[in-house]
């Protein structure tokens, strides 16, 4: 992958990792605040696919795959919790 | 030839999965309600991060590109979920206050 792509890319990612914290101190409710935080996961997902293709290294991968199954164990407790008052109900 | 064949492929990859992330942050901190803001959350969390992460084609490493389909069927599987569970979430909350 050409560092012309790479670079400007990484640069622009972190601009969208800046824009989803605003987003998320500026949430409402905790629904809301549930999405900024998943949309923020995967944004860093991405930076870390990005990281992998500019050092041409397979493990910054790993990391992307364990943040991206975290993260939805993590939403979708958050949104059973939220919806119904308890974990398993 | 073959090369610069994957590096044009893997570079509009990106351009693409980048724009659709962009559009999903934009559309998260302007849609007014949480069901509208979950519409466009899912177009960066779906669409736009399984085309950054097929751009992998064009760094020709097999380890990479092994760790980004299992990426993308990671992403596949789970992405729909989420977006599930918190508009399911935030209809129950909805109806409980009525």
């Amino acid at each position: 992958m050409p560092l012309v792509v790479v670079v400007p890319a990484m640069v622009w990612v972190t601009l969208l990792l800046i824009a989803g914290g605003f987003a998320l101190v500026r949430a409402r409710d905790v629904q809301q605040r549930v999405i900024a935080l998943d949309l923020l996961a995967v944004v860093v997902v991405a930076l870390l696919a990005l990281l992998s293709y500019f050092w041409d290294v397979g493990y910054y991968l790993d990391a992307a795959v364990a943040l991206s199954l975290l993260s939805f164990v993590a939403t979708v407790a958050a949104a059973r919790y939220l919806g119904s008052g308890g974990p398993f109900g | 030839m073959i090369s610069v064949v994957l590096d044009v492929v893997g570079a509009v990859l990106l351009l693409i999965g980048l724009t659709l992330m962009t559009i999903g942050v934009v559309g998260v901190l302007r849609m007014p309600n949480t069901y509208a803001q979950l519409h466009a959350q899912g177009l960066a969390t779906g669409p736009g991060v399984i085309a950054v992460l097929a751009s992998s084609v064009a760094t020709e490493n097999a380890a990479i590109i092994t760790f980004a389909v299992l990426a993308i069927a990671f992403v596949v599987l789970t992405s729909p979920v989420a977006g599930h569970a918190i508009a399911r979430s935030a209809h129950r909350r909805d109806t409980r206050r009525k």
